[in-house]
């Protein structure tokens, strides 16, 4: 586990950091008073200096349009709430740098800011934010509070453990003051920049704050969504057993005007709605308010998904790597005869996997191998004294890569029993030591592939490709014999391991695996 | 031997006798008890009758400001009392012929009596001379509507404390009436009145009249009823009430005594319930008479359905047809949920109508809103043809655009009201309502003019008020 702090040569802007620059533009209160407003359109992007007085976004409510301009010069960091979508008095609208002349001044103009334009949102509330550590980081989960309601918090002690698509780490508190109320509770992934706790002196200022924002505390999220409308969160999937779907036998698909508008104002495919709320399954347009992504199913036609942010993570961590690592390729097949013969041996005695025997070949071999145990990090190559390894796992929401630590020190029995448990946890969602791996091995073998090249998942220097142990023709001393072959590709980052370094390390890693009983008992 | 039916539908009301015809239609042996006239409250006391007196009533108004029109009207403006009683009779004789003879031309049984059931399916029905027939029936569509309420402890003589039963056919008019509650009623008979020179009191117990509608449409009119002369008392009650020598003597809330010739009681209706035996059938009621029924009109005894104001979804005789073709659809087979957009018409002159929800309802769901309004009196039509009165009001949810709510009050607004009912039947968006053409000149343009000026796009009103304000940063 590592600290947000401990890790500027990655996250140049943590939490801490980020909290102090920006402030939240909130919708002001207004008279004469409304309930809500719906933000018509944003009159700036994100990333588009304004000046004060410049309008920002344009509101409308009731009959009123509102035009909220900005409090201060700065630049516009980020839209939070689309165009179409309402929200309340209070409720924050973007994040906003402001421009000042000293970076230590805007502390002291958001102080004085906060109780003087808003006083109905919770002037005396300091907000707590789920933090973006990290540029793809969409959303997070409170994994455990390390505080509770009432504590006085320092600033940079521990609130919470924060857990992303990518690591998990502790999150250390931007500001100081007494924490009020726990809005987020343990286990419940939300946006980053949400709400998650709130710091103030008394409760009644934390409470008249989450009113401002349609939330309630902790105790009460896991029976009161926080949406102001009582129409389902999930749009139309809300099915009664006798209500037949929205798609007739004729293939015409029963939807009220309203929603027909709105489905083709926002590209939502009607047919691939399911069944409305409406008489007979009808889609009414209260069921497409908070689907804003297109989906399709009429026959043969394509279908769209939204592309989820362990998805979008992934494909692009391996882009960069295949765009920006000079990876190159050195391919060996060994006689897998002794190795299945070894793991026949052990596999009663360890609990072992076949697989198992491979990531502590590679780590024993690694340990001979210092560069392939080394980074690349700013100017310097960092060796890293043990082999930590990283193993890739295939789960339906794509490809995770939990790491076994120091497998060069361990015995197969615990290696084989913390692979087990590293991989385990992968599965339900929880990935160990991320970050921390030196090497990857990506193992195919159980799908016959004969062979494949990996992509090295950086900072790492580089990955196996382990395939199917497949019986063949070997030839040893001009005479042919059956028997099993393994066929393996190492990926190297050319820029820490030469190319006869590679080869001598899949040479040297060859040997182990022909000779386990030497090399790995 | 009792005779057997498909159908038995106890009632023929503008629901009983709609849903009759419909299950007859799907090929039904059906039966309908009636013990007074065909076509119920509707027809025989109620919208009918009514709308009668109030043509006369509107064409007097008319013609009493015939010089707005540049219409000369030569000697005394005067009304015989007798003729429109005898075309509102006339009309009445005419519709009650009209429904026997689409019984007959589908073959729907009429037994003229009273109604009271001896088990499910088994209806006693006594005949006038006190002779009883038992009937059977495989279903039973109990259509037997409501009663205007009669208050408790008021001096019991209905030739002076009416209700609309009374007043529909009463013979003459009186000087000064009195009309206990502003609701839709109370309304339509004090503007009747007032054009034929009654002096009127209306007292209601809420804060406006129409409380059933959107309160704007209730104080517009509250203003055109004071600007006629009509005398108003809202956030009042009658706390006593007395007959002596001919003339009633009110005290109200506020302590004033007020006297009349006659009062006119209109404080609701309750259902007609209580004499059917409905426990024997295992129909259960709720604590004020309402039958209860789910999605598809059926009550607790399986097969038993009630429409219309028997089970007070709707105190509307075009929503007990509407009922009533759903009752009779189920009923033969079909499992349809009824859902449907009643609109409500008020014939005052100007006229008030509307569908879907108010604007307070639409607040109460805690939708985020926007309201559209236009006034009737910026439409050529309106000002060409002199109806500048009144108002559309259209209510829009922000963020789908759907149209939730038409309330129109003006000339002509119960015939407008169609265009919204169906819209919002439909469910549509009010991008559909603005981008379709409406007939120039026309009342229905405000309907047009309403839901562009809800989506802040009307042309036709000067720009909405922008409010610029500095963001609250925190």
């Amino acid at each position: 586990m590592r600290s947000v702090r401990e890790s500027g040569h990655r996250q140049p802007k943590g939490p801490a950091e980020l909290a102090k620059n920006m402030t939240l533009v909130n919708l002001p209160e207004v008279s004469p008073p409304i309930s809500s407003a719906t933000v018509v359109r944003w009159l700036k992007r994100p990333g588009e200096s304004l000046a004060a007085g410049d309008p920002l976004v344009e509101l409308e409510a009731d009959e009123m349009v509102i035009l909220v301009e900005a409090a201060a010069p700065g630049t516009l960091a980020e839209i939070l709430v689309k165009s179409g979508q309402t929200v309340r008095p209070g409720a924050g609208l973007a994040r906003f740098e402001p421009r000042s002349p000293q970076l230590g001044q805007t502390d002291s103009s958001k102080e004085k800011a906060v109780p003087a334009s808003n006083p109905a949102s919770g002037g005396k509330a300091i907000p707590i934010l789920m933090p973006q550590a990290g540029n793809t980081m969409e959303e997070g989960t409170v994994i455990a509070w390390r505080v509770k309601e009432g504590d006085q918090i320092a600033v940079g002690q521990i609130l919470c453990e924060i857990e992303t698509d990518k690591a998990t780490m502790d999150f250390e508190s931007p500001d100081a003051g007494r924490l009020a109320r726990i809005v987020v509770p343990e286990g419940e992934p939300v946006a980053v920049k949400e709400l998650i706790a709130l710091l103030a002196d008394n409760d009644a200022d934390a409470d008249d704050y989450l009113a401002g924002q349609g939330k309630s505390p902790a105790v009460s999220v896991s029976c009161q969504t926080p949406t102001t409308s009582p129409v389902p969160k999930n749009g139309a999937v809300q099915k009664r057993s006798t209500v037949p779907a929205a798609v007739t036998a004729e293939g015409r698909v029963k939807a009220s005007p309203a929603a027909r508008k709105l489905a083709a104002e926002r590209g939502i495919e009607l047919s691939a709605v399911g069944a409305g709320s409406g008489p007979g399954g009808r889609i009414l347009s209260s069921d497409l308010r908070n689907i804003d992504f297109a989906t399709s199913a009429e026959n043969g036609a394509e279908i769209r998904k939204p592309l989820s942010k362990m998805r979008r993570a992934i494909g692009l961590n391996l882009q960069q790597s295949k765009q920006t690592v000079p990876h190159f390729y050195v391919r060996t097949t060994i006689d897998a005869d002794p190795l299945l013969a070894f793991y026949r041996d052990q596999r009663a005695a360890t609990n072992c996997t076949l697989n198992d025997l491979i990531v502590l070949a590679v780590g024993r071999t690694i340990r001979e191998f210092p560069a392939v145990r080394s980074q690349i990090v700013g100017n310097e190559i960092v060796e890293y004294p043990h082999a930590n390894i990283g193993i890739a796992v295939g789960t339906d929401e794509g490809l995770v890569v939990p790491v076994v630590t120091d497998v060069d020190t361990l015995p197969l029995d615990r290696l084989a029993a913390e692979t087990k448990r590293v991989v385990d946890q992968a599965r339900k969602g929880r990935l160990e030591n991320i970050g921390k791996g030196h090497f990857t091995i990506s193992n195919l073998g159980m799908f016959g592939v004969e062979e494949f090249s990996a992509i090295i998942n950086p900072p790492e220097s580089g990955i196996l490709a382990v395939s199917a142990a497949r019986e063949s023709v070997i030839v040893e001393n001009g005479a042919m014999r059956a028997g099993r072959s393994m066929t393996m590709t190492l990926s190297a980052d050319h820029r820490i391991v030469a190319g006869v370094m590679a080869a001598k390390f899949m040479q040297r890693l060859k040997a182990i695996l022909e000779h386990p009983s030497g090399e790995l008992a | 031997m009792a005779d057997h039916y498909q159908l038995l539908v106890i009632g023929a009301g503008p629901g009983g006798y709609v849903a009759a015809l419909k299950a007859a239609q799907l090929g039904a042996r059906v039966a309908v008890v009636e013990k007074h006239h065909l076509g119920g409250t509707c027809l025989n006391y109620g919208c009918i009758p009514s709308k009668a007196l109030l043509s006369s009533a509107e064409m007097l108004h008319s013609v009493k400001h015939a010089d707005k029109w540049g219409v000369k009207i030569g000697g005394a403006v005067g009304f015989d009392w007798t003729a429109i009683t005898a075309h509102k009779d006339k009309t009445i004789r005419q519709l009650r012929g009209g429904i026997a003879s689409l019984f007959k031309g589908r073959a729907v049984t009429q037994l003229a009596g009273k109604a009271r059931f001896e088990g499910p399916g088994r209806v006693v029905v006594t005949v006038a001379d006190g002779s009883e027939q038992l009937v059977t029936a495989d279903k039973v569509i109990i259509a037997t509507g409501s009663a205007p309420m009669r208050i408790p402890g008021w001096p019991d003589d209905p030739a002076i404390v009416c209700t609309s039963d009374e007043a529909v056919h009463w013979a003459d008019l009186p000087k000064k009436l009195l009309i206990i509650g502003g609701g839709v009623i109370g309304c339509e008979f004090a503007c009747m009145m007032q054009s034929f020179g009654v002096e009127v009191t209306i007292v209601e117990m809420m804060s406006r009249i129409l409380p059933t509608l959107d309160a704007d449409l209730g104080s517009e009119l509250l203003k055109i009823f004071r600007q006629r002369g009509i005398v108003c008392h809202l956030d009042t009650k009658v706390e006593e009430m007395r007959i002596a020598g001919g003339a009633v003597t009110a005290r109200l809330s506020s302590g004033e005594p007020l006297s009349f010739d006659r009062v006119l009681v209109a404080t609701g209706r309750r259902p007609n319930t209580s004499e059917l035996g409905l426990d024997r059938a295992g129909i259960r009621v709720d604590g004020r008479g309402f039958v209860e029924v789910n999605e598809q009109l059926e009550t607790s005894a399986t097969g038993h359905y009630t429409i219309g104001d028997v089970n007070g979804l709707s105190m509307l005789a075009h929503a007990a047809s509407a009922q009533g073709v759903a009752a009779a659809e189920n009923a033969c087979g079909e499992a349809k949920p009824f859902h449907a957009a009643i609109p409500s018409a008020v014939y005052t002159f100007p006229e008030v109508a509307a569908v879907g929800m108010t604007e307070q309802q639409a607040r109460d769901t805690d939708m985020p809103i926007a309201i559209g309004r236009f006034p009737i009196g910026h439409l050529g039509k309106a000002m060409a043809a002199r109806h500048q009165e009144g108002f559309a009001k259209m209510i829009r949810h922000r963020e789908t655009n759907e149209l939730l709510g038409a309330h129109l009050i003006g000339h002509n607004a119960t015939e407008c009201i169609a265009a919204a009912t169906a819209l919002i039947q439909q469910r549509v968006s009010l991008r559909d309502v603005a981008e379709t053409v409406w007939a120039h000149p026309t009342i229905s343009e405000a309907i047009k003019e309403a839901a562009e000026d809800a989506l802040g796009i009307g042309l036709h009103l000067p720009p909405r008020k922008v409010l610029r304000i500095a963001a609250a940063m925190a």
